[in-house]
């Protein structure tokens, strides 16, 4: 029975050198092992699949959240719009770029409404812009009595298919029902090319080079020529890229912790193999083709799955981002690359843990004895240095307005990451050494813990990775929540105006236009009256605006608020105002309402405002001629200086600097939270008239109560104004946080189950010495809260740290803070967890299913 | 030349007031064919002394020589290869593979060493027909019986060209005709020109070796040779 050693191949004298058969050997011995210990193995290989499968629906949405094409031009890379149908302009864009395609606009007012529907005139096969139209019942409008809607548009028209529709006089039949694929919040309604009698707009598209633009001369007076602007796609690479690290991590750091407890399980067939004379090499060759395998299977897996939830969550994900997305038009290659990273990753991260057991003694190894864990302040000093390392780059990565560099915030979160993970030894030592004190199961707990460091250690690294996601999409999210002060109105509020579209309604003071009497606003109330009731109204009160009656051709304009600045055109000067906000008069019914006393208001105060933000605007009351200051108007100023009495002043919008008290008022934007005193009627020579009627109800209107008001309101000749639809990212941040926990939940009930499972031998040795399921539960639970509090605190710290370096420049968004978010990750998963575990480890703990050692 | 030679080995764990002297200056012999039983109460050394002079630990001081060359000078790849080549173990609870068979069992260090797997299925279903398991090559560990499972082991220890066989309490886990049956195969092995070491604590299997060394707090107190026991109605057995 012996093999004479001189039949080994001349090339294996070298030392270490198994050559192919060793190799395939210990292969086989992994691959048997995999599938003898599947249920050890499909934990890891869960989380790999979940790992992959979210890395590539992230992948997805990200770059399926940028704009394919632009959603005006499609795929022209030039426009130029005219203010009305001019021939000149047209031949002179034909004669210069070749082909062109024209688009006709009219707008078409919503009754009972401030808002307008776009007319549009347009090819659905036109060279450039047939991309922007999708057709999605019936058919396109091709005759001159045919016209088309997006959906929202015939919603507000209350239309379907085969209604006649009269559109600025002219009846037309909707046939068919379309949408703007590129951007699905366009609202416009479509007649065939050439079907618009009088556009009020044209859009010729165009393919020109920025040369020809330069040198084009339009002959005729173009409103503005513009070119395609750049689609970001840098950003949407960034967003991807960084996705795709933090997935990585995430799966590396759970597959460090699967394999870890995987490398303490095979602890003594390691050992064996060394005995035999494997080398250390080959001894690390059994763990990393372990982790091979199950990296292959994990991504392909993961891969399949991913695609498959990324096409069933496309149609939601079309209406989020506003524009349709082609399924399979996806970054294959980032793809691609996170499945081969993850077989990267996956066989790093079983080559850690195996170098471990390779490098120590195989004595110690044979007797299931790991190495003694490396000390604990070694991990801090790096992790100090890789924190630190992180959030420089990430600083660094976002600096003044200039595109994000992509290879910093790879490097700061990967930095970040990993030095927080080394900080986690040192947080679980210092967790062990609080509970010293505490009773026998939770300090067993604590100490298994920072006994195993390994594994302990890279768990919490994956917690606190999920973590730390959750919490920064909460943080950024309610960093980026628009405040009250910039929503035009409350949910149960509504503001029904006097005067039609185009009216003298605060806030839209461009068209003047008769304004109703004494009479007509009597003998509107009853209607409003039967409208406020409709809605449930909680309360109506009038609004008076302020008029300048000395203005001789625009008295019904009424006096705003805003910022008037000098601008420059192409060598002329002209007035830009911006930050226009409405202001009504305090009235006694309107202070009632919101519980001010009259005495309340000082009595040289111009304007009472809820608002801190109105430092440096101005009370406007345009004026459509040459004006003079009167003598009653002492601090009247035109362009900011005071003219002399009763001298002309130039044409512009006069600008009287209030004196400005702030009082509690909520903060809308359209909502009657900015008052003009009693005293500023006086000081500037205003006078108050009916503007309208305020009305708050219980309850959120609904769809249904706005559009019923509108109706009304129109018939009155009346329009409403109600909340705009604003994209609310409350929801994104709750979303973040819930799957941020359940992702935490269910790396810890994976971990804590596997590290459970391999002291299983310790738990029975306690209950021969007495203990009940009581402590076997609170170990369990301990084992589990402990990391998930640990998790919390480092991933939001983590966080922090991360979104502190980022927005550097201006921290002020920072200082909303989303509590009930990180008090959720930071208490409420602890909580979870120890419930969790006390509930989950009752039964008594059954042996793994094989060894690999017999 | 001897197979395996201790020259004043000493051992020592820990260090300060946790030091810990496991065996001290020892000396120890064996021939090529020899069997060697060490015995000793718990915490004498016995264990250590095997994984000393198995390579698996570098001793504190003294030299080890194994077919002369000295294991301590050597690198960890040197060891391992040494390992492979010339040296097979049997432990006590067998430290079988789960998920490969006894004949894989049995081929592996050969296959470690970079010899093909079919030349090295030759050698080990060689090995698994000497010791009667022909027709359990197939089967896994954990099919096998204990008795088994220790044949494999010693068909694993000495497969191939290996010229000492290192036991620790090889009959430890089985009852006592497996335990006979294990150390008669041991024996076997050694009539072949394997010199053998067997830790046990016992003294009926002891006495199937050539000289029995007894251990006592890390040195060695007393050296026999045993009367002739069942290992002479063995030899005769053996030689046909």
């Amino acid at each position: 029975m012996s093999l004479a050693l001189e039949e080994r191949p001349r090339e294996l004298n070298t030392p270490g050198f198994g050559g192919g058969p060793a190799r395939r050997a210990i292969f086989r011995w992994s691959w048997r092992l995999f599938r003898r210990e599947w249920r050890q193995q499909i934990l890891v290989l869960a989380l790999m699949v979940l790992s992959v499968g979210a890395t590539t629906v992230g992948v997805s949405l990200a770059y399926n959240a940028g704009l394919p094409l632009d959603p005006t031009m499609g795929t022209a890379t030039g426009s130029m719009t005219l203010s009305g149908p001019d021939p000149i302009d047209v031949a002179a864009a034909q004669h210069a770029f070749g082909t062109v395609e024209e688009i006709d606009h009219q707008s078409i007012p919503i009754p009972g409404s401030l808002d307008a529907v776009d007319l549009r005139a347009q090819d659905p096969s036109g060279g450039y812009a047939s991309s922007t139209l999708r057709l999605v019942a019936g058919r396109f409008p091709t005759g001159a009595g045919d016209i088309a809607m997006t959906g929202d548009a015939a919603a507000s028209f209350n239309v379907h298919i085969g209604d006649p529709f009269v559109v600025n006089g002219v009846t037309r039949h909707v046939v068919g029902m379309v949408e703007n694929p590129v951007n699905l919040s366009d609202e416009f309604a479509l007649v065939a090319p050439g079907r618009i009698n009088r556009p009020t707009q044209v859009t010729i598209l165009f393919d020109a080079s920025g040369k020809q633009l330069d040198t084009f001369r339009p002959r005729g007076s173009p409103t503005s020529i513009g070119t395609r602007s750049t689609l970001n796609k840098t950003a949407a690479a960034v967003v991807v890229l960084a996705l795709e690290t933090i997935g990585l991590l995430f799966v590396g750091l759970v597959a460090a912790a699967g394999f870890a407890v995987m490398a303490q399980r095979r602890l003594r067939a390691l050992g064996m193999l060394g005995a035999l004379g494997a080398t250390d090499r080959q001894v690390r060759l059994a763990m990393v083709a372990n982790g091979t395998v199950v990296g292959a299977v994990g991504a392909v897996t993961g891969a399949v799955l991913g695609l498959a939830t990324w096409i069933a969550l496309a149609p939601r994900f079309e209406h989020l981002v506003e524009h349709r997305v082609d399924r399979f038009h996806l970054q294959w290659w980032a793809i691609g690359g996170a499945m081969v990273l993850a077989v990267v990753t996956a066989v790093v991260a079983a080559w850690w843990p195996a170098r471990s057991a390779s490098r120590g003694s195989v004595v110690a190894a044979l007797s299931g004895r790991p190495s003694p864990p490396k000390p604990a302040h070694r991990f801090a000093g790096a992790g100090g240095v890789l924190v630190a390392a992180g959030v420089g780059c990430l600083a660094f990565a976002h600096r003044n307005d200039n595109a994000p560099n992509a290879f910093l915030i790879v490097a700061g979160t990967i930095a970040t990451t990993f030095g927080m993970l080394s900080l986690g030894p040192l947080f679980i030592r210092g967790l062990a050494a609080i509970g010293r004190r505490a009773p026998i199961a939770l300090r067993l707990a604590l100490r298994d813990l920072a006994r195993y460091q390994a594994r302990s250690a890279a768990a919490l690294g994956a917690i606190s990775l999920a973590l730390a996601i959750a919490a920064t999409v909460a943080v950024s999210a309610a960093a980026a929540a628009i405040p009250p002060a910039e929503a035009n109105l409350a949910n149960n509020q509504a503001i029904l105006t006097l005067g039609s579209v185009g009216g003298s309604a605060p806030g839209n003071a461009a068209v003047a236009t008769p304004g109703p009497t004494e009479a007509d606003v009597q003998g509107l109330q009853p209607r409003v009256d039967a409208l406020a009731a409709s809605l449930h109204a909680r309360a109506v009160i009038p609004l008076a605006a302020a008029v300048d009656s000395a203005s001789p051709t625009a008295t019904d304009v009424t006096a705003t608020l805003g910022k008037v600045r000098t601008v420059a055109h192409g060598g002329r000067q002209g007035v830009e105002i911006s930050n226009e906000m409405p202001l009504y008069v305090a009235t006694p019914a309107l202070l009632n309402f919101y519980g001010i006393s009259p005495s309340e208001i000082n009595a040289n105060a111009d304007v009472i405002t809820g608002r801190r933000d109105l430092g440096g605007l101005v009370v406007i009351a345009p004026r459509g001629g040459v004006t003079r200051c009167k003598a009653s108007q002492p601090r009247c100023r035109v362009n900011g200086v005071q003219p002399t009495p009763g001298s002309a002043a130039r044409q512009g919008p006069d600008d009287w600097n209030p004196i400005i008290q702030t009082v509690k008022l909520p903060t809308y934007t359209s909502a009657p939270d900015t008052l003009l005193t009693k005293h500023a009627l006086q000081e500037f020579g205003l006078e108050s008239v009916a503007a309208g009627w305020f009305i708050q109800t219980r309850s959120p209107l609904t769809t249904a109560q706005i559009s019923s008001a509108r109706h009304t309101a129109a018939v009155a000749g009346l329009t409403v104004e109600t909340r705009q639809k604003q994209a609310s990212n409350a929801g994104l941040r709750d979303g973040a946080t819930a799957v941020g926990l359940l992702v935490a939940l269910g790396v810890l009930a994976m971990t804590v189950g596997l590290i459970r499972s391999e002291t299983a031998n310790e738990l029975r040795t306690l209950a021969a010495t007495g203990a009940t399921s009581t402590t076997r539960r609170t170990i369990t639970s301990a084992t589990a809260g402990a990391l998930a509090l640990l998790g919390g605190v480092l991933g939001t710290g983590g966080a922090y740290l991360a979104l502190v370096a980022w927005h550097r420049s201006d921290l002020h968004p920072l200082t909303r803070v989303p509590y009930l978010d990180l008090a959720v990750i930071i208490v409420g998963l602890p909580v979870f967890a120890i419930v969790g575990g006390w509930l989950l480890a009752g039964r008594e703990p059954v042996s793994i299913a094989h060894q690999p050692l017999e | 030349m001897s197979a395996l030679e201790l020259r004043n080995v000493s051992k020592v764990y820990g260090e300060g007031a946790n030091e810990v002297h496991a065996l001290r200056g020892i000396d120890l012999s064996v021939e090529s064919g020899a069997l060697v039983a060490v015995m000793g109460p718990s915490g004498s050394g016995k264990s250590t002394l095997l994984t000393i002079a198995g390579s698996l630990e570098i001793p504190s001081g003294g030299d080890v020589l194994i077919d002369g060359v000295t294991v301590s000078a050597m690198s960890r790849n040197d060891r391992a290869r040494l390992r492979r080549r010339s040296i097979g173990y049997v432990f006590q609870d067998f430290n079988l593979l789960a998920g490969l068979s006894a004949l894989e069992n049995v081929c592996l260090p050969m296959e470690l060493d970079g010899i093909s797997a079919r030349k090295a299925r030759v050698a080990g279903m060689e090995a698994l027909e000497e010791l009667g398991l022909a027709d359990r090559a197939s089967s896994f560990p954990d099919e096998l019986s204990g008795g088994e499972r220790q044949r494999v082991a010693i068909a694993r220890a000495v497969v191939g060209d290996r010229h000492l066989l290192l036991a620790d309490e090889p009959s430890g886990a089985l009852d006592s005709a497996n335990a006979e049956s294990v150390i008669r195969l041991i024996r076997a092995a050694c009539q072949r020109g394997v010199a053998g070491v067997v830790v046990t604590h016992d003294a009926q299997l002891a006495s199937w070796a050539d000289r029995v060394v007894f251990l006592r707090d890390g040195r060695v107190v007393d050296q026999t040779m045993p009367p002739a026991g069942p290992e002479s109605l063995f030899a005769p057995e053996a030689k046909s």
